[in-house]
């Protein structure tokens, strides 16, 4: 083409935007501009307020509701009770672990925070108002907020869960030992573990918590139904990261054919897993909704947020490693118990009801393993999802990071060797593990040499043995600490033969439709809350289908719309649907192939793709672009082809990816403050292919960020009546700028033999991965003065408390 | 949440402990008090309304009084409930001591705090419940040295 002229093929790929450029994000136009549009955006006439009735108590007998006084205040509309969604069997919701829950307390409430009543009002304030009329009368009962308590109870959480016999029916996740334990979930070889660890001649133990946190979106958890009363279609706009299941699960419960429920997640400000689940404020709206025949809208505040949906981690791990007495691992034991609060409502995979915990043999070569999870029922709010991690892989993550550090001590050697010594060989991969996955590439020596080469390690060892000598000596109050963490994610969840959730299979999907001047638009089951899908998405199709990636429009959310997709958590956006779009694309070129060959007067084989067009084989000066062929498609009568240029891709994938990471924290302790400063924070990170570098630092820095948070001080903490003390961001920390250190960014680059275009996901590997970097380095500083292991979260006062029974305050 | 501390009072130990069940002196001490009724002559039902950092709420409930250690001691438990605003349960134990014409009162409460209240409160509530109780027993000691003038 003569415009073409002079254009080298360089310049053609640059012009495309396509995969490994650090194109601008498109969302942020809108965003910093103030122009995004979340749920509570959405204004509609007549729309009215939901708000909700908590209880106080963490655990009381409901003896009396009067609704009176609120039915009486002018502006209120109606309140919804246990009683009025009795008749609709609406009163209880299924959750995503095969349990069930209280959409509206049922006679009793089982954790601070629990939904009581449902107020509908003209408006939020008056909704407000209402709330704090309505009178209930609460029998205190005996509140439980330990789950190895909860398991000697003779007090029954859930009466729901015992026979009139007294027996105790199987769980969702079979037999139950006691009235309060939900399952328990046993992986890997009990007896050969035992013995190898009884019969080693090194073996650590420890026993350690990853407490209870939260994602704490900024934007919280809310929804808008609006039920038509004359077409029967219900609209449901929601912060929701998996839209279509939404719709499948309110079309199972509500009993409105799938066809007539359209779901529509807008802009969401960030989820983190906090929006997968199905909450009871969703379930009220629709009713409300239906009811009034208007549309109803419910959004949480802060503290209803922090307080009840959706909390991560409260892990009690207990391990046993054990190795050679040179440091080749021989086995490992753990064992978890894991408080789930008042309803097990995880969101995990079915048939993996303590997510993908088994992942904790980490990024060893540890030849015999054991793992056993039990759930627990507390007088804690319901949740157990991912905060930023694939399903409790931070909680493996840390604990075989902790354990390596534990072991270096028992062994008196280097944490760094002691990992070396026991990495998986890249000649070992696809490695087989002792937990039963199947690590698809690593190279994880080349990733810790670059990591411990870019910091100096030696020197920093160094520099640290002389800080001890100082500190002893009294010339300084500072301690340091070297935080180490290699670790390897398991994510892209997932193949549909051993991933689903409640039933529905766990691929992804993307539909590509080119319009005939050579633009496109493809949507997908999958939802961006803040990942940029919008921009990297287009990157990866303008290498594939060679259009531009400025003339690509990604859409998501719209269930009318979009493909049927399982959403966005668990880092499975570009591990399957990116698959998807790969796969789309390469149809879209399979026909766009046929199109060139029938334009350029040859046989179907004697084109090729290259970067924006197809070209003769051994004839580069004749070519047809995709922007000419997009034309053709729809404007050329050609043989046996049926116009247009349309393609859709269901991806299953064939395995999960395994992206992995070196991370390493050099920080300052003060003694006498417990405050930290972390002078340096090195993270090198192998997600495969890279698409968009300048998103996956973005990426790294955001989860690092909240790996900080949860490592240095955020949790979600309990009295022992039940109350939430951290129900605020007064006392639930967020990093801001002024907490967060400056990161260093650094990559190897392994790809996924089996995902179409190699990528692995990198979005939550930097919170798997800092994490125990963060903690290991706390803890690190403190080992020259005999510590082994202390409990997160490391704030000021805890480090401070670590310090003082060191008996380093004199 | 425990509370502790003493005051000295112009009055005899008689007249202190005779006004600490007097229903008219409470309430005009309580802060924030509507509302106190003597049920019997150990159990009083209150109203008060009680604010706590953001959170405000009239808060209802039963105080019982143990006198058996008349007049050197005195104690009372109680519960309120405020609704959405939360709940409270404690006690407290008070000793008299005469020290001439005047009492030194010693109080000792112990305070369970749930709800909002309790959220909201790790930071505020012992700074406002000490606040409050400061303010209730200097109010009380005034009323009393007025009443003996009077």
């Amino acid at each position: 083409m003569k415009d073409d002229a002079g254009v080298t093929r360089e310049q053609r790929v640059e012009a495309l935007g396509g995969m490994g450029c650090k194109r601008k994000r498109v969302e942020d136009a809108r965003f910093t501009q103030g122009k995004g549009n979340y749920v509570d955006d959405i204004k509609m006439p007549g729309m009215l307020f939901g708000d909700f009735v908590r209880s106080p108590y963490a655990h009381a007998r409901i003896k009396s509701i009067d609704t009176s006084a609120a039915l009486a205040l002018d502006g209120v509309v109606a309140v919804l009770t246990a009683d009025d969604l009795r008749p609709l069997g609406l009163h209880w919701m299924p959750t995503l672990a095969g349990d069930k829950q209280m959409v509206l307390a049922d006679g009793k409430v089982l954790f601070q925070g629990q939904e009581v009543a449902y107020v509908v009002a003209k408006d939020r304030y008056i909704a407000a108002d209402a709330v704090e009329l309505i009178d209930v009368d609460y029998e205190e009962l005996p509140v439980i907020v330990d789950p190895f308590e909860s398991m000697k109870s003779d007090t029954v959480l859930r009466e729901d869960l015992v026979a009139e016999d007294g027996s105790l029916p199987d769980g969702a996740h079979g037999p139950r030992k006691h009235h309060n334990h939900i399952f328990t979930w046993e992986v890997g070889e009990k007896e050969a573990t035992s013995q190898v660890i009884d019969s080693a001649q090194v073996v650590a133990e420890e026993t350690m918590y990853y407490h209870r946190t939260h994602p704490c979106p900024l934007e919280t958890c809310g929804c808008v139904a609006s039920m038509d009363k004359v077409n029967g279609k219900l609209t449901l706009y929601g912060t929701f990261q998996a839209p279509h299941a939404i719709r499948t699960v309110v079309s199972l419960i509500s009993g409105i054919e799938e066809h007539n429920i359209r779901v529509i997640s807008p802009d969401i400000g960030g989820g983190f897993g906090n929006k997968v689940g199905a909450y009871p404020g969703y379930v009220c709206s629709v009713v409300a909704s239906i009811v009034t025949g208007v549309p109803v809208k419910w959004v949480e505040d802060r503290m209803e947020n922090l307080m009840t949906t959706a909390f991560a981690r409260d892990y009690w791990m207990k391990g046993k490693i054990s190795a050679t007495p040179e440091g080749k691992i021989t086995g490992l034991w753990c064992e978890v118990t894991a408080d789930h609060g008042g309803f097990d409502a995880c969101a995990d995979p079915t048939k993996f009801p303590a997510g993908f915990m088994n992942i904790c043999t980490g990024s060893y070569d540890i030849p015999t393993a054991y793992l056993a999870v039990d759930g627990v029922y507390t007088n804690k709010a319901p949740g157990g999802v991912s905060y930023r991690c694939s399903f409790r892989v931070t909680e493996a993550v840390y604990f075989i990071e902790r354990m390596i550090e534990v072991l270096a001590i028992e062994m008196n050697m280097d944490a760094a060797e002691l990992r070396r010594i026991n990495f998986i060989k890249k000649e070992q991969f696809p490695y087989q593990s002792a937990l039963g996955w199947e690590y698809d590439s690593g190279d994880y020596h080349t990733a810790w040499d670059k990591a411990l080469k870019a910091v100096d390690y030696e020197g920093l060892r160094t520099e640290q043995a002389q800080r001890v000598e100082d500190f002893k000596t009294g010339k300084t109050r500072k301690l340091m600490g070297v935080g180490l963490s290699f670790f390897t994610e398991i994510v892209g969840a997932g193949p549909v033969k051993n991933c689903d959730i409640l039933g529905l299979g766990m691929f992804d999907s993307c539909e590509i439709r080119i319009h005939p001047t050579g633009s496109a638009i493809a949507r997908l089951g999958t939802i961006s809350q803040g990942q940029g899908h919008a921009t990297t998405f287009a990157q990866i199709l303008a290498s594939e289908i060679g259009l531009p990636a400025d003339s690509i429009t990604i859409e998501e959310g719209d269930t009318d719309t979009a493909p049927y997709g399982l959403g966005t958590y668990g880092s499975r956006s570009t591990p399957v649907a990116g698959a998807a779009t790969a796969m789309a694309g390469r149809k879209i070129r399979a026909k766009a192939q046929m199109i060139a060959a029938y334009l350029l007067e040859v046989h179907d084989d004697d084109v090729e793709f290259d970067v924006d067009r197809f070209v003769v084989k051994g004839a580069p000066e004749k070519f047809k672009t995709m922007k000419e062929i997009a034309f053709a498609a729809y404007n050329q009568a050609i043989p046996g082809i049926e116009p247009g240029l349309e393609a859709v891709s269901y991806y299953d994938p064939p395995n999960m990816t395994y992206p992995f990471g070196a991370y390493i924290c050099v920080m300052d302790i003060d003694v006498d403050t417990g405050e930290v400063d972390i002078r340096r924070f090195y993270a090198l990170d192998d997600c495969g292919t890279r698409i968009n570098p300048m998103i996956i630092e973005g990426q790294v820095h955001g989860g690092l960020t909240e790996a900080l948070a949860v490592a240095l001080g955020q949790e979600i903490a309990y009295d022992d009546m039940g109350n939430v003390k951290t129900g605020t961001l007064m006392d639930f920390f967020l990093p801001t700028a002024w907490e967060v250190p400056n990161y260093e960014t650094d990559h190897t680059v392994t790809p996924s033999p089996h995902h179409p275009i190699g990528a692995k996901g990198v979005g939550e590997s930097p919170h798997v991965g800092g994490v125990p970097c963060f903690s290991n380095a706390v803890n690190d500083a403190f080992r020259a003065f005999g510590l082994r292991h202390t409990h997160m979260p490391h704030d000021h006062w805890r480090i401070w408390k670590t310090a003082n029974k060191l008996g380093l305050h004199g | 949440m425990e509370l502790k501390d003493e005051i000295r009072i112009s009055a005899p130990k008689r007249v202190v402990y005779d006004a600490l069940q007097d229903p008219k002196i409470l309430k005009q001490c309580i802060p924030g008090c509507e509302e106190l009724i003597k049920k019997s002559d150990n159990e009083l039902e209150a109203k008060v309304v009680l604010k706590v950092g953001p959170v405000k709420a009239k808060f209802s409930g039963d105080v019982t009084l143990d006198t058996t250690g008349a007049p050197d001691s005195f104690s009372l438990t109680g519960q309120g409930n405020g609704g959405a605003a939360g709940h409270a349960k404690g006690g407290a134990d008070v000793t008299l001591t005469e020290d001439g014409d005047e009492t030194i009162l010693t109080y000792n409460a112990k305070a369970e705090i749930g709800g909002k209240l309790a959220q909201l409160g790790s930071r505020l509530i012992q700074g406002t419940a000490q606040k409050l109780a400061g303010k209730f027993f200097k109010s009380f000691g005034e009323a009393v040295e007025e009443e003996k003038v009077s």
